[in-house]
């Protein structure tokens, strides 16, 4: 009993963890390209939840399905903030990039309350449930799940594989040496900035699969901190670490909840949160860069 | 002491310009709420700017600052008001803010204050957020039913004095934390603290090979912000609502204030602050009548536009210009 | 006893040996010239010996006291300074506000308030000659220019040991000869131990230095005084990558 209890929480937890890594590659991948932490990051997720909301109430389509529209409008909008702010703020102070980004979600959260006011929305996509015994899987997760191990897997082949991507490469390693190499810097600068924050508003659709309610414009502020969990997990600049440090943090999450669930007296949604908060001072305090990452 | 009180002549306008705020106040008790609500803007500016200001790292998670002396009050009030101290419980919950806020600024310095750049920013933005849900989460302090206790503090003082409190001391208190971030801040300017943040804030490298333990004066500067934020929270909100609900005084938008605030006027300036906030206020006093909903919308492009176009802010260019005219004297 | 006494450090970058193995002894108020070509592993070796990071292994004594493990600030205290290879003044600070912030923190900074190291920073800024840019921002200097205010600011700081990252690159002869002329006289009149790292050998080394130390892919080939030093033959080869008969010319 209580196992098959444990093991399906620990594959709920693999499951969201898979997809809470998806929302986290966009991240590592600014920052190990422009080395800027985008510390409005939740609020791009918070638009693709509104992309996969607004697709499905307002024009029947299916949420896997607002993908690629999600991926357009985050690099549209990854390249409108990339020329309008970031780029002249790279040489500057941290400070500069860091007000400027979380500026940038600041701007996201208001024109969202404008359009959609701040009530928290969902939508019902029934797509029927795999029952295995010990747990039940919504169909909608498991392809939010297989989604997302997708879109890391094509990140990988993009950058193994082609040209654009083993540039950019480069660049994570050494602009200068990219630059000797006959590499437009800034171009891949705008480039990776443009593709991190279409990642996180695509990961915001998936997200939505597996949770399609709640969804408001200040959404977003968890999902940044979970996401810096993550990062931090995995070494802040390197996607894949990412995606595996989302793995880690699903399945804490997801353990961490049936643990202060048992607690009484203990608000368990309250707790884990703030638990995911009291992980990311504990992971600073013992290896900012990375627990994950090999010595 | 440099150049004995010469050095400390930019307090004047400072004390100029509260003057003249808690004189239209009095004057014309209209506006009361607005000036209140001036100083309020003033007194963050001033509290957030001592940290960030003077050493170029940004605290996300500033508002818990806030919170958490809010709750000093709070707690001192509603527990407290029936053991006979009278206006005693005012003075505990001041003194509960201040211990609060350095409790949990100590905490939070301990691990942020060891990382550099980004990876400060990561550690506190959460921190408002981690509080917020350690409360209602380990239902500490009543959890998300919040403290209220404007029953408990008429109790304790009388209603009349309660009322008092609540409609014309609290805000006298924000104006005094104003004035006594301002004080900090010209005194950290003018002694060796301020030389170390000033170093550290352009190079933390060359600032260690220069014999400056930088650990050290960054938690100065952090303690002190934090302190006054508790402070700030203890009067601007317990001690004028009487009630407080972790949801509301976690809120990540008075860091934004904060932050619009000190970039218009200017990072690292006395006066930087203070016009920030006038402006700031007046602007959302305004907007709130025309168009309502949408300070944020406007303020947050306007963030952007000053970093990128005149980092500097108001005061700082206004500092640049007038450096050696007499009145640079005064403007810093 | 000396004044520094380093053991058998050694500190690597992933798999570079940057600094090999390295023991060296400098004497109070002696001047020792740091040569070798570039990527030799001076500037490491003095970020090793005044802690900007620990050393992977050896020990690093300073005046007895061993300070292998301590911060850099703490080695400042006790009276090393430091001036950088490319200069990083603190750029928003005046020049006079740089050399008083070397004055408030440095060795002698527990006794020195605000004022004394003001009046520190005069002393230091006509020294240097910087007067006309005394309350200008250091960040529009010329590079030569925030090189002395960078000097000026590590002898505010009253260090017993100073090391000097590239004393003298891109300066000129005249500029050379009054750089060595005022090392020399600050040797004396504050008792100061130097270690330079200058790059015209010739010039500077054998009117300033007793001793020449030369590092070569992170460990030392040469320690021995000056005149000897400017005829080894290694040392020729190595620095110059020229055949001794060179070297008469300047003799
Ligand atoms: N922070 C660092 N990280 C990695 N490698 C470094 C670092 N600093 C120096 N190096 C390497 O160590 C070697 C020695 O460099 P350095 O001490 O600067 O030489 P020098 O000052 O003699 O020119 C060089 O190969 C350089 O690339
Ligand atoms: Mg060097």
């Amino acid at each position: 009993m209580i196992f098959e209890q444990l093991s399906g929480n620990l594959l709920q937890g693999v499951i969201l963890g898979g997809v809470y890594g998806m929302a986290t590659m966009g991240l590592s991948l600014i920052f190990g390209v422009l080395k800027v932490v985008n510390v409005g990051h939740g609020a791009f997720i918070m638009v693709g939840a509104y992309v996969a909301l607004t697709l499905f109430q307002t024009f029947g389509v299916a949420p896997p399905l607002a993908v690629p529209a999600a991926m357009v409008i985050g690099m549209a909008l990854g390249m409108v903030f990339y020329y309008s702010a970031i780029r002249k703020l790279l040489k500057g102070p941290e400070l500069a990039s860091l007000l400027a980004t979380f500026s940038c979600g600041v701007i996201l959260e208001e024109v969202c309350k404008q359009l959609f006011t701040s009530e928290a929305r969902g939508y019902n996509w029934e797509l029927g449930k795999l029952d295995l015994g010990f747990t039940v899987l919504p169909h909608a997760k498991l392809l939010a799940f297989g989604g997302s191990a997708l879109i890391g897997i094509l990140l990988y082949l993009w950058f193994h594989k082609t040209r654009a991507g083993m540039a950019m490469r480069c660049v994570v390693e050494s602009d200068e040496g990219a630059r000797v190499c006959g590499i437009d810097v800034d171009w891949e600068y705008a480039l990776s900035f443009s593709i991190g924050i279409g990642l996180t508003v695509v990961s915001g659709v998936l997200l939505t699969m597996f949770i399609p309610v709640g969804i408001n414009p200040y959404m977003g502020g968890s999902y940044t901190l979970k996401a810096f969990v993550i990062a931090v997990l995995g070494g802040l600049a390197s996607p894949y670490g990412a995606f595996f440090g989302g793995l880690v943090f699903g399945l804490i999450e997801n353990g961490s909840y049936t643990l202060f669930a048992q607690i009484p007296g203990l608000e368990p949604f309250a707790m884990t949160r703030f638990f995911s908060f009291a992980m990311l001072l504990v992971i600073l305090l013992l290896r900012p860069t990375g627990l994950l990452k090999a010595k | 002491m440099m150049n004995g009180y010469r050095a400390y002549l930019p307090i004047l306008p400072v004390a100029a310009t509260y003057a003249l705020l808690l004189g239209i106040g009095v004057v014309s008790p209209d506006h009361w709420q607005l000036i209140a609500q001036l100083a309020f803007y003033c007194a963050l500016g001033q509290a957030f700017n001592l940290f960030m200001g003077m050493t170029g790292y940004v605290d996300f998670g500033y508002v818990a600052f806030l919170g958490i002396g809010t709750y000093g009050m709070a707690v001192s009030i509603y527990t407290l008001s029936d053991k006979g101290l009278g206006i005693g419980v005012v003075l505990i919950g001041l003194v509960l803010a201040a211990i609060f806020s350095l409790g949990l600024s100590l905490a939070v310095g301990a691990v942020a204050l060891r990382l550099r750049g980004a990876y400060f920013a990561i550690a506190t933005i959460g921190v408002n957020e981690g509080f917020r849900y350690l409360l209602e989460g380990a239902r500490i302090w009543n959890g998300a039913d919040g403290i209220i206790f404007s029953r408990h503090l008429r109790q304790g003082v009388g209603r009349q004095t309660a009322m008092a409190l609540s409609t014309w001391w609290a805000d006298i208190l924000v104006f005094g934390v104003a004035f006594l971030a301002a004080v900090l801040t010209l005194v950290y300017m003018r002694n060796k603290v301020g030389y170390a943040l000033l170093a550290l804030r352009e190079d933390e490298d060359a600032a260690k090979v220069m014999g400056i333990n930088v650990t050290r004066y960054k938690i100065i500067a952090f303690i002190t912000s934090a302190i006054l934020a508790g402070l700030l929270g203890a009067s601007a909100w317990a001690l004028k609502l009487t009630y407080v609900y972790p949801s509301d005084v976690f809120a990540i938008h008075y860091t934004v204030e904060a932050i619009i605030i000190v970039l218009l006027g200017g990072a690292g300036t006395l006066l930087g602050p203070i016009f920030g906030a006038l402006t700031y206020g007046a602007a959302k006093y305004f907007l709130a009548i025309v168009l309502p909903g949408f300070q944020l919308l406007i303020f947050a492009p306007v963030i952007i536009a000053i970093i990128v176009l005149f980092p500097d802010g108001t005061v700082g260019l206004l500092k640049k210009r007038l450096r050696d005219t007499p009145l640079g004297k005064f403007i810093i | 006893m000396p004044l520094l006494k380093v053991r058998n450090v050694t500190k690597c970058f992933g798999g570079l040996v940057a600094v090999n193995n390295i023991s060296l002894e400098i004497r109070h108020g002696e001047t020792l010239a740091l040569v070798g070509p570039n990527g030799a592993g001076k500037t490491t070796l003095f970020n090793l010996l005044n802690g900007v990071f620990p050393a992977d292994e050896g020990q690093i004594i300073f005046e007895d006291v061993d300070v292998t493990h301590f911060p850099a600030y703490r080695r400042a205290h006790l009276g090393i300074g430091r001036t950088f290879q490319i200069p990083r003044p603190f750029n928003s600070a005046t020049v006079r506000e740089n050399i008083a912030i070397g004055g408030m923190f440095g060795a002698a900074g527990s006794e020195i308030d605000v004022d004394r190291a003001m009046a520190m920073a005069d002393h230091y800024i006509e020294v240097m000659g910087l007067s006309p840019h005394r309350d200008k921002p250091a960040g529009g200097l010329t590079p030569i220019e925030k090189k002395l205010v960078e000097i000026a600011r590590a002898l505010a700081m009253k260090p017993r040991l100073l090391l000097m990252d590239e004393a003298m690159a891109g300066m000129n002869p005249k500029d050379i000869d009054k750089m060595v002329a005022f090392l020399k006289e600050i040797r004396e009149t504050e008792g100061i131990a130097i270690v330079a790292m200058v790059e015209h050998i010739m010039r500077a080394v054998s009117g300033l230095a007793e001793r020449v130390l030369v590092m070569h892919q992170g460990a030392k080939l040469v320690d021995e005084p000056t005149r000897e030093a400017l005829s080894d033959p290694r040392v020729i080869e190595v620095y110059l990558g020229k055949p001794p008969e060179a070297d008469h010319a300047h003799g």
